[in-house]
């Protein structure tokens, strides 16, 4: 178990900068997630850690150990791919055996230590099978435990659910946090999906043309996003006017709605009502207004309101979060 | 039903040629597989040509002929194909496995030619010789005791990959004159091959490749066949001991009557000495007419395997001989390619 | 549905049994024949009696594995270097590989000769250079067979080999240098046994072609290496003992489907 400092790292490709002067620490046991959209530079972020790639320019610690010019093969780094890359020539139990050969460790020895590992990962009783005969979400699981069965100084995870259809992909991502806090091992995850972020992760990393935008727990990056870029990302976002010619942010579930003529609401319209069980959506808009429309989530208690009928919008002044 | 018809028709027709008191009709086209080359070009030229402007008969060409295409031709037995070339040897195989039919020789009516080419199953078309050559520039042998001796005239050789071209020439090596080659003294003509084997950089198979070789300078003394090198100012050359050998053109095994009576005319074409010469021009071995030297130019009669001079000092294929002793020949030939 | 496909194709398997599968038989079965005998071993005694054609045949497999071995030498370090290329790069690369393929096959051979002989352009240089006084012999022996084999049958190698590699996902050798594998270990474990089943069949095929070669061993081995084909040559068109030759290509034909048959169930054992 290790902690992970970045300092100034920097990969550029020709003139276009894939990781723009990163720093960023991950205490030893945290969970830290990095957060972009596509070609934000995550991937090559996890790439120059992993040791796959090196940096054009600034230093990589794991451990307090200075890590830059090292090998992949010298970093001790569990990685685990979006596509799995399960070797398909061997079975469950030689490609979790596979870094175990790589470090010496043999016969019944190894063999106990992986099918722990697979154990680990519910998928004992599958170790005779080939990676082709296995579902997505169990080929992950090897995956998994190929990345751990070695004790790795820290684990890396590549967009891990990425492949997966939600249902399982939910599931895995109580499992996934359930084995990293058993196992304490210093986690990075890399994913473009906000949802996986917030619930996984002890902080989260936002990250957008290779710069660092924010790093925060999910509930303040949120909630007080670092900027406009930040708080569209992670989320539905609505901006509203304030004194001087600031914008100020107010996520939907701090907007409340009243019975319309209602004193101190503004009055409004309802455009659309979206149902999503526990919650309803509205897309309303503010009387005398030119703005974007407003959305509110609210909870679903018997009653809700109907597109057309006129409603009183509100907001605490304490949840307006000025942004840039 | 309708062959009756078509016979009728035709006896009815004025034009119809007569022969051996029979009336027959031709084919206007027929077909020949021939060795390829300018061998084949030199058929078309000297009498296929010829055979078209009088009579109005076309043949076509194609190449290359093996023994086993033909074989496999009668017995598919397809009758598409007329003519078809084979060597002097193969003629006789070819004879005894029933593949050819016999030349009727008065339908034929040639012109005068040398008896060994007017064979019962076919005509003998084309004498080819082959023979020692060396690149220009190396000591020059005058006999195959000389071009034997590795020793005198040093330089790498090229012969054939044929056990029927290398025994004769290695028992003249040997000191046995041209004229008591036959029956061949098989172990003799071995034990002198094996003297020469070392000095020997290529067995070739294909004529085109002593020339080359020669030319590239990969070897300098050949055996190989006259025409790929006569003329050619970079190679010396000596018909002495040269094997003399006859090609054949016979007729494939259920030819139709109309297309063997329109055979029988190019026959006629091919036995007349001034088609011949035309067909000299184009490749320098020449027919079976006597009378072609007088035709041939005067400057390039050495060049010629039949010419007075040339012919004297060549030995003719004995193709029964081979055809009795050529397996078990074949035998000790790939023993001795085994050994090199 | 399944009748209506088996209809589609009958055709061509009629085309393909007349032409080409019953042709075979009767080529083989002419071995087991003698006029006026009827069915006969005889010509599998001689075989046998007169060794020599055998030890030919025997030639023949040795030649044809050590122009499979170097064409593997050569075949798999080039479809692995054209794995790497850049789109373009690799595109040329293909294109010279199977450049060749669009020549003749003869004047590929005599091409040969021309770099490699006597008074070739290596030689000259060799002597230029004077690294040595006389001429190496490239040519006219076992080793130009080899070179001419070898370079002819390169394509049938590096064609499903390079096709093999470059299906291989790059991440397999990023998650084995992960996992600590040290260069050496990701060859071996990872990225050579994901090659190995279309190595063993170009290998087959590049072996079996080997066999028949005829053209190549004739001009560049300067006839000094006797092969089967050229010994079939003889049997059927100069002396015709079609029946000879029809034993020694049915010997030819077991001894390569015994070849293939243990590819298979290598092949089996690997994919079980």
């Amino acid at each position: 178990m290790s902690d992970i400092r970045l300092e100034g790292v920097t990969k550029r490709y020709g003139p276009v900068a894939a990781a723009d002067d990163v720093d960023l620490s991950v205490a030893q046991g945290e969970f830290v997630t990095i957060l972009g959209p596509s070609g934000s530079g995550k991937t090559t972020l996890l790439s120059l850690i992993a040791g796959l790639n090196r940096p054009t320019a600034g230093r990589i610690f794991i451990g307090g150990r200075d890590v830059t010019e090292a090998t992949a093969q010298e970093r001790n780094i569990g990685l685990v791919f979006q596509s799995y890359a399960l070797f398909p020539h061997m079975t469950v139990l030689e490609n979790v055996l596979f870094p175990l050969g790589v470090r010496k460790i043999g016969g019944a020895a190894a063999r106990s230590q992986a099918l722990e590992a697979l154990k680990l990962v519910r998928l004992d009783g599958l170790e005779g099978r080939r990676p082709s005969q296995l579902s997505g979400g169990q080929q992950q699981r090897v995956a998994l435990a190929r990345a751990i069965v070695f004790k790795p100084d820290i684990l890396l995870l590549d967009e891990p659910l990425g492949a997966l259809d939600r249902k399982l992909r939910e599931e895995l991502q109580v499992e996934l946090k359930q084995l990293q806090r058993t196992l304490g091992v210093t986690t990075l995850l890399v994913t473009h999906d906000q949802e996986e972020a917030l619930s996984l992760s002890d902080r989260i990393m936002v990250l957008n043309h290779g710069k660092t935008q924010q790093v925060a727990a999910p509930a303040e990056a949120y909630l007080k996003p670092a900027n406009r870029f930040v708080a569209e990302f992670l989320g539905i976002a609505n901006f509203v006017g304030l004194d001087g010619g600031r914008t100020g942010l107010v996520r939907p579930e701090r907007v409340r709605l009243g019975p319309g003529g209602v004193n101190g609401g503004r009055p409004a319209r309802v455009i659309e009502a979206i149902y999503l069980g526990q919650m309803v959506r509205y897309h309303l808009a503010i009387e005398g207004s030119e703005g974007a429309p407003i959305v509110a989530a609210v909870p679903f208690v018997g009653r809700a309101w109907q597109a057309g009928e006129s409603v009183a919008v509100s907001w605490d002044a304490a949840d307006i979060w000025p942004v840039t | 039903m309708k062959r009756r018809t078509f016979v009728a028709a035709a006896a009815s027709l004025p034009a119809v040629n007569i022969l051996s008191g029979t009336a027959r009709a031709q084919s206007k086209e027929i077909r020949m597989i021939e060795s390829g080359g300018a061998s084949g070009d030199s058929i078309e030229k000297g009498y296929i040509e010829p055979l078209f402007k009088k009579t109005g008969i076309k043949v076509v060409r194609e190449n290359p002929s093996s023994l086993g295409k033909l074989r496999a031709l009668v017995e598919s037995g397809q009758t598409t194909t007329t003519l078809f070339e084979l060597g002097s040897g193969i003629i006789l195989q070819a004879k005894k496995l029933g593949l050819i039919e016999k030349v009727d020789w008065a339908a034929v009516n040639p012109a005068e030619m040398f008896p060994e080419a007017k064979n019962e199953y076919g005509f003998g078309y084309q004498y080819f010789s082959t023979i020692m050559a060396w690149r220009k520039g190396v000591k020059e042998p005058k006999s195959f005791a000389e071009f034997f001796d590795t020793k005198a005239f040093p330089g790498k050789r090229c012969l054939p990959d044929f056990p029927h071209y290398c025994l004769p020439f290695a028992l003249q090596a040997a000191g046995v004159p041209i004229d008591k080659l036959f029956p061949l003294d098989v172990d003799l003509a071995f034990k002198k091959l094996n003297e020469i084997k070392k000095d020997v950089a290529v067995w070739w198979k294909a004529g085109a490749q002593p020339p080359q070789l020669m030319k590239d300078n990969e070897v300098q003394y050949s055996i190989c066949w006259s025409g790929r090198v006569v003329g050619d100012p970079a190679f010396g050359l000596n018909f002495a001991g040269g094997k003399a050998d006859l090609s054949f053109i016979a007729i494939v095994k259920g030819s139709s009557p109309e297309n063997k009576a329109a055979a029988y005319k190019l026959f006629h074409e091919m036995s007349l000495p001034e088609n011949q010469a035309k067909a000299a021009e184009v490749i320098s071995y020449t027919g079976p007419s006597p009378n072609l030297d007088a035709l041939l130019p005067k400057d390039k009669l050495w060049q010629f395997p039949t010419s007075k001079q040339n012919k004297a000092v060549q030995y003719f294929e004995n193709a029964e001989w081979w055809a009795d002793n050529g397996e078990a020949v074949n035998k000790k030939w790939e023993a001795f390619k085994l050994s090199l | 549905m399944r009748s209506s496909g088996f209809s589609f194709i009958a055709p061509l398997l009629v085309l393909m049994v007349f032409a080409f599968n019953l042709p075979i038989l009767y080529m083989l079965g002419l071995a087991f024949w003698s006029k006026g005998q009827g069915f006969t071993l005889e010509h599998y005694e001689g075989l046998v009696e007169a060794p020599v054609y055998l030890r030919v045949l025997g030639n023949t497999m040795r030649i044809a594995l050590i122009a499979t071995l170097a064409n593997v030498i050569i075949g798999y370090p080039l479809a692995h270097w054209m794995r790497g290329l850049q789109n373009r790069a690799r595109l040329i690369a293909i294109a010279l590989v199977v450049l060749p393929f669009w020549v003749s096959i003869l004047v590929r051979t005599y091409a040969w000769i021309v770099v490699l002989g006597n008074g070739g352009l290596v030689n000259r240089a060799l002597m230029w250079l004077g690294l040595t006084d006389a001429p190496v012999s490239f040519l006219y022996n076992e080793l130009g067979v080899t070179i001419g084999m070898a370079n002819v049958l390169l394509p049938f190698l590096v064609l499903p080999l390079f096709a093999a590699m470059i299906r291989i996902d790059d991440r397999l050798m990023q998650a084995a240098a992960s996992l600590g594998a040290p260069p050496r270990t990701i060859f071996w474990k990872v990225y050579f046994p994901l090659t190995l089943p279309a190595l063993a069949a170009g290998t087959l095929l590049v072996f079996i072609l080997c066999l028949g070669f005829y053209v190549t061993p004739a001009i560049l081995g300067g006839g000094r290496v006797p092969m089967i084909s050229n010994l079939l040559d003889t049997l059927i068109n100069q002396i015709p003992r079609w029946e000879q030759a029809s034993a020694i290509s049915t010997i030819l034909l077991i001894v390569t489907l015994l070849i293939f048959a243990a590819y298979r169930r290598l092949d089996r054992k690997a994919s079980a």
